[in-house]
């Protein structure tokens, strides 16, 4: 088992290290800008000077605490727009370019059912995703320290474990335009088009009557202010993220199964 | 029970009919052409198979698995070799990392073998792979596992004409080990050197399903001979001799012809005139249309689509 997801993780080792290089320096960046915006501005009238939706969006809260200033400028920015939007552009390549580019034809000629080539695929992404959360752990772990405004270890480790379900829900959703469309770009496209749309539907209706609406954003579920500000951890809201990517990804097989693969 | 059997098969894409009611049946041991011109539903034919499409209607199977029922399928991947017509690996990984990672999925008996054999350059990036080494890796990765059967897709193109040579040798020595072939091709020559039976396909029907030297015996040669000074009209007007053409140039007389007859009438017809040139080869696949399925079906096989649906 895991043979063809072990054969396509080792091929994404090397980008999943160098996005988490980028992204280390990214919070590094950040940790050491804190000090001097924290004493330069006065957050608070900053944040209240800003738009409700845009303040919702961003989760912009307690900016002058590290945690409310990393939640908002490396979490809700870097986790939950950029990475979720990378992979979900990966996801959507790992069927469609195979299609695209005949590969799938070798692959569905392995006596391996198409159920498992698609579940299988979607596990390749699985390891980059834990090493990048490790890494930046590590690092904006070390960088509050440098700077003498160490954020809570056990905070720190919840946000990058609950924000795995919704990496999970990006990637699941790069998934099901991967099996849809056979055109890889057009699927990358789509993928990222729906991912951001449904962060902006979340940022839109939340606070309106139409706040019911956002319920299908994945962005509801993981929230890196309250679980880093507040100490909140959603337990429930992850496990919303895990049945979505299970049955995201079940969807994906079911229809792999019976596509003709032209 | 049939080794391969494809029974009442069609393939609509739409409105298009790839492919319309084909039956035919390849035995044990048997090596089969699958001949056709480009467009004419060959690949078609094959990927359906394969199951990596379904049939519109009619049944495949290989190894009395159905094709189109995945854990039949399943069944018959464990014993069934494929190399599709445009085979194409992970562009990042070497050639040793893919046959790797078929072995642990299908097994790799007869990797070295085969190896020996075709030897892509299995530590290169499969990115920096020819043409012909991308092809060398899909006959390895194809035959790897011993399987029983074998279905490949126009398995010579890309391959330069030494190693098709080697190629065509391999095939006769797999049909001596038992092992069933299915292949398809455009071109005649090819088929005619390894294949016990040849089914001819058009437009997506089956025009004829036969043993390959009755078909070859049917088709003939083209024959071409450069001949000293004119030679009368009647000139090689021997049976089995038609399509004669006679042009006078420079002091000699060409005349070319297809023939079917006995060789030996020809040699005999020959040896009455004094020869400057003489060539004799396989008729062209479109002539085989042209004399056997009239004339539609050699302007079909001469102006096939460019791809092959």
């Amino acid at each position: 088992m895991l043979e063809l997801a072990a054969f396509g993780a080792r091929k994404r080792v090397k980008g999943a290290l160098a996005l988490s290089v980028g992204l280390s320096a990214f919070s590094a960046m950040y940790a050491a800008f804190f000090p001097s915006v924290t004493e330069g501005i006065d957050l608070d009238t900053y944040i209240d000077s800003m738009p409700q939706v845009f303040v919702e969006a961003f989760g912009l809260r307690a900016l002058g605490t590290i945690e409310g200033f990393l939640a908002t400028e490396l979490y809700q920015f870097a986790w939950v727009i950029l990475l979720g939007l990378y992979i979900a552009y990966s996801a959507a390549s790992l069927v469609a370019s195979d299609v695209e580019n005949d590969r799938m034809d070798v692959t569905l000629a392995l006596p391996v059912s198409r159920a498992r080539v698609v579940g299988e695929k979607f596990l390749e992404l699985v390891p980059g995703i834990l090493l990048i959360n490790a890494i930046v752990a590590a690092v904006t772990w070390a960088a509050t320290r440098a700077i003498g405004y160490p954020i809570g270890t056990v905070d720190l480790v919840a946000v990058h474990l609950l924000s795995l379900p919704y990496l999970f829900a990006c990637a699941g959703i790069g998934l099901a335009f991967s099996v849809l469309v056979d055109r890889a770009s057009i699927a990358q496209r789509a993928a990222m088009a729906t991912v951001f749309g449904l962060f902006l539907l979340e940022s839109i209706v939340t606070g309106t009557d139409w706040e019911w609406v956002g319920a299908i954003a994945p962005m509801r579920y993981f929230d890196p202010t309250a679980i880093l500000v507040d100490g909140q951890y959603d337990l429930g809201a992850a496990v919303v993220l895990l049945v979505a990517t299970a049955g995201l990804v079940a969807v994906s097989q079911w229809y792999f199964g019976r596509k003709d693969i032209n | 029970m049939a080794t391969i059997e494809v029974s009442g098969l069609t393939k609509r894409y739409g409105d298009l009919v790839a492919v319309d009611d084909l039956s035919f049946e390849v035995s044990e041991g048997e090596v089969f052409g699958y001949l056709g011109p480009n467009g004419a539903g060959k690949t078609t034919t094959i990927r359906t198979l394969m199951g990596l499409q379904a049939p519109t209607s009619g049944s495949v199977s290989i190894l009395g698995y159905d094709m189109a029922v995945e854990e039949e399928r399943l069944e018959a991947l464990q014993q069934t070799g494929y190399l599709p017509a445009h085979p194409s690996f992970d562009e990042q990984s070497t050639g040793r990392e893919v046959l790797d990672l078929h072995e642990s999925l299908k097994g790799g008996r007869r990797r070295e073998e085969l190896l020996d054999l075709f030897e892509p350059p299995l530590d290169r990036k499969i990115r920096e792979y020819s043409t012909g080494n991308v092809q060398k890796l899909g006959i390895v990765q194809a035959f790897m596992h011993a399987p029983s059967v074998v279905v490949m897709d126009e398995p010579t193109s890309g391959l330069d004409p030494l190693l098709q040579e080697r190629f065509n040798e391999f095939v006769h020595d797999e049909r001596e080990r038992g092992t069933t072939i299915l292949f398809s091709s455009h071109v005649l020559s090819e088929v005619r050197r390894v294949c016990d039976r040849v089914a001819v396909l058009r437009d997506g029907k089956l025009v004829t399903v036969e043993d390959i030297h009755d078909l070859l015996d049917r088709s003939g040669k083209l024959v071409r001979v450069r001949v000293h000074g004119t030679v009368p009209d009647d000139a090689f007007d021997v049976p089995g001799v038609s399509d004669r053409a006679r042009r006078e140039t420079d002091g000699a007389t060409n005349v070319s012809f297809t023939f079917t007859g006995d060789v030996d009438d020809l040699v005999d017809a020959l040896d009455q005139h004094s020869l400057q040139e003489l060539d004799v080869e396989e008729a062209p696949l479109e002539d085989v249309f042209l004399q056997f399925y009239g004339a539609d079906a050699a302007s079909a096989a001469g102006h096939g689509g460019a791809n092959d649906a």
